[in-house]
């Protein structure tokens, strides 16, 4: 899951810092978060009873993990039922070996996908490329990403992170385009994206994609997007793969409209998205098209750790919009591969902190200054905020995360002893009341220079409660004097 | 009425005139005001730094020195949710956690409180200037700071293109990621400039301090802008009523 670019999540804090200097990307994510966050406003603003809705879409999602290990087995029964071949992966390697082992069966030369997180999580193209076979990603901003060697940057918008002049150099020189203008209209660039994969679809053996929900009443999968892409990647191929992380299941198809309310609004202010394709089973006798052979790989990956965690489990509600990252002026900041691995935003540094290995995540739930943006947009109501505390705990009791260090632990210490605390900062005023040595006291954090540097430190003062005893005795005497 | 007031660590020692801003204020409205004394630091660095058992410790403190049936008010949203936060702490069912629970349900917010006082929100306070009012997300969406300085007599408030947007500040995340924190900063200071206040203004002392400092630091061509919590600059105003209205120049 972690990216296999240079980016880790062990350097999220460099990697932010050096992402928040580059104004050419802080510039285009401004422009990109801006106009989702728009589209949603208007959305919204024209949904009536929207809080029911969305209190309707978060029970769907709350009957779905407090009954998940039933409605996996209905699930599992159900597509069994419909044709479809029902795999269980206990971790990312699991399931790779699952996906390869199906295309190898089939002998596949060309696998077309459909945008997924899931097989990002799992890093399948490599695992496919390994044994030859040509992997093309059918998103628009996912084959952008791809042509680029890059991880996708969003859990909607692979190429947020990207400007139009940008994609039209990357095709120019990717696609053999040599006459292709920096100008070109984003309806020319999605063309020629549109005849380079054409071909490929028409060539695939095999269609892999994610999973937005699946119904464990039918048994069937549930996909939505807005390029048709995903509906050409499962009914193309004679072989259809769905990868699903097993907190997407929905107990019926009722729950199912519940979230699908939802869900394009909140991610990119549609009421519905272009496409909504219900896929249960393959082709049938006397059908005119859809895969010959579909199946469904059902991936746990360290979850059912997480449904374990009864403060935690409530991370595994999500069902990815990306409004909150959207929403976070971190992200806002500081873009989605700084996170280092393929979960950004709020919800990124949530999962990525439950789902990796801890000694590779500790400064993830630091890297929010806690404003709530993003529990004030999810529609389901996760208050990452509260979750990301609880993490910074856990983190600190397991002595994962840094010590608050010397500073806070003293802060503590002298808070709980009044008068120390008093002599401590009383002693401070008189020898630095400007606080000109603060930065540099060992044992601080290095940051505080930084902070020292670009705004003016508070200079300490004569103490409140000292400044009303003064007034209160002068009022004091006033009355006696006058009375 | 009396109320207990609860003084952020920030303003005992860095911002007193917030303190004396918030006495005068109350004072004048006819509200009792007494300061506990041996108040310190309400758990917020420990908590957020995840640092449980700190936080419990101080909380502790908190619950003796406010314990009573008086409402306590605080001129710091992010202290006031702290305290608010406190019942987390505690498992439920001991006397700590009831005792915590019965803090909570009468810790108020300056502005929150004053907005409930008898004649709110119009209490023929006048200022003549303009304000850019930073909301704070620590305030978790609260009006009251606008309800109550919209009702200043001469008051122009103005608020930024995103008034929710955080400051950039959170504590410990500004010394973590300095970078980032100063990217916010710079965007939330830009976009309150472009306002052409005479003052900044809000009801968290934290974003005040970061703010404040930052546009200290910038300096603005011959007009500073100065930096006033909710509280000074109601203080202000409710003095100026009694001379026809204080003027900014």
């Amino acid at each position: 899951m972690v990216l296999s670019s240079s980016f880790t999540p062990r350097n999220f804090r460099e990697q932010s810092e050096k992402a928040s200097h580059d104004a050419r990307l802080r510039a285009v994510l401004d422009h990109a978060t801006r106009y989702f966050m728009a589209k949603r406003g208007a959305a919204l603003d024209a949904f009536a009873d929207c809080e029911v809705h969305f209190a309707r879409a978060r029970s769907a999602r709350l009957t779905a993990l407090s009954r998940l290990p039933e409605l996996l087995e209905q699930l599992e029964q159900s597509a069994t039922r419909a044709g479809t071949q029902v795999h269980w992966a206990t971790d990312a390697a699991q399931a790779r070996e699952i996906i390869t082992g199906i295309a190898q069966g089939c002998g596949a030369q060309v696998v077309v996908k459909g945008k997924s997180m899931i097989t990002e999580e799992i890093a399948l193209n490599p695992a496919l490329q390994a044994n030859g076979t040509e992997v093309w990603e059918t998103d628009l901003g996912e084959f952008i990403v791809q042509l680029a060697g890059e991880p996708p940057s969003h859990i909607i918008a692979p190429a947020i992170h990207k400007s139009r002049a940008d994609v039209a150099a990357l095709f120019r020189e990717k696609l053999g385009l040599a006459d292709l203008d920096d100008g070109a209209s984003i309806p020319e660039l999605t063309l020629l994206a549109r005849q380079a994969l054409r071909e490929k679809f028409l060539a695939a053996d095999l269609g892999v994609t994610g999973v937005n929900i699946a119904v464990a009443e039918t048994g069937s999968v549930i996909l939505v997007e807005n390029e048709g892409n995903i509906r050409m990647s499962t009914t193309c191929p004679p072989v259809h793969v769905a990868v699903m992380s097993l907190e997407k299941v929905a107990a019926s198809l009722e729950d199912a409209a519940d979230i699908l309310r939802v869900l394009p609004r909140s991610a990119t202010g549609q009421k519905m998205s272009s496409y909504v394709s219900v896929l249960t089973g393959p082709r049938r006798v006397g059908e005119a098209d859809g895969a010959r052979e579909s199946h469904l790989v059902i991936l746990d990956n360290g979850r059912s750790a997480v449904l374990a965690d009864p403060l935690l489990r409530e991370a595994l509600l999500c069902f990815r919009c990306g409004a909150c990252l959207n929403s976070c002026p971190v992200y806002q900041t500081i873009g989605g591969h700084a996170y280092g691995s393929v979960y950004s935003g709020p919800i990124g540094a949530l999962l990525s902190s439950l789902l990796l290995p801890p000694e590779d995540t500790r400064d993830l739930p630091f890297g929010c200054t806690l404003c709530g943006a993003c529990k004030r947009t999810c529609p389901l109501g996760i208050d990452h905020p509260k979750l990301l505390l609880r993490l910074r705990e856990r983190g600190l009791e397991s002595g994962r995360a840094d010590s608050p260090g010397f500073a806070s632990a003293a802060h503590t210490f002298l808070s709980l002893h009044p008068l120390a605390y008093r002599l401590a900062v009383g002693a401070a005023r008189a020898v630095d009341p400007n606080l000109d040595l603060l930065p540099r006291l060992p044992g601080l954090p290095s940051g505080l220079a930084n902070f020292a540097d670009t705004r003016q430190l508070p200079e300490l003062k004569r103490p409140f409660s000292a400044q009303l005893r003064d007034n209160r005795k002068k009022q004091g005497r006033k009355k006696q004097g006058g009375a | 009425m009396r109320i207990k007031l609860m003084i952020p660590c920030l303003v005992e020692d860095c911002l007193p005139e917030i303190g004396l801003a918030v006495v005068s204020v109350l004072e004048r409205l006819g509200v009792g005001v007494d300061h506990p004394q041996g108040q310190t630091c309400c758990g917020q660095m420990a908590f957020k730094t995840g640092d449980a058992a700190g936080a419990r410790a101080q909380a502790l403190r908190s619950l003796d020195l406010f314990a009573g049936t008086d409402p306590v008010v605080c001129p710091s949203g992010s202290c006031t949710k702290m305290l608010r936060t406190y019942p987390e702490l505690f498992p439920p069912g001991t006397p700590d956690h009831a005792r915590a629970l019965n803090l909570a349900g009468r810790v108020f917010e300056f502005c929150a409180f004053v907005l409930a006082l008898p004649g709110a929100p119009d209490f023929g306070a006048q200022l003549n200037a303009r304000a850019a009012l930073h909301r704070s997300c620590q305030l978790d969406g609260s009006e009251a700071p606008q309800k109550l300085l919209s009702a200043v007599r001469g008051l122009t408030l103005l608020e930024p293109e995103r008034p929710e947007r955080c400051c950039g500040f959170g504590g410990l995340f500004s010394l973590q990621f300095p970078a980032v924190s100063e990217s916010l900063l710079e965007d939330k200071a830009h976009e309150l400039l472009a306002l052409d206040p005479d003052i900044l203004v809000s009801a968290e002392p934290s974003c005040l301090m970061n703010i404040g400092g930052y546009l200290a630091r910038l300096g603005r061509a011959g007009r500073p802008v100065r930096a006033l919590h909710a509280a000074q600059l109601l203080d202000l105003a409710l003095k100026g009523a009694l001379t026809g209205g204080a003027s900014w120049s």
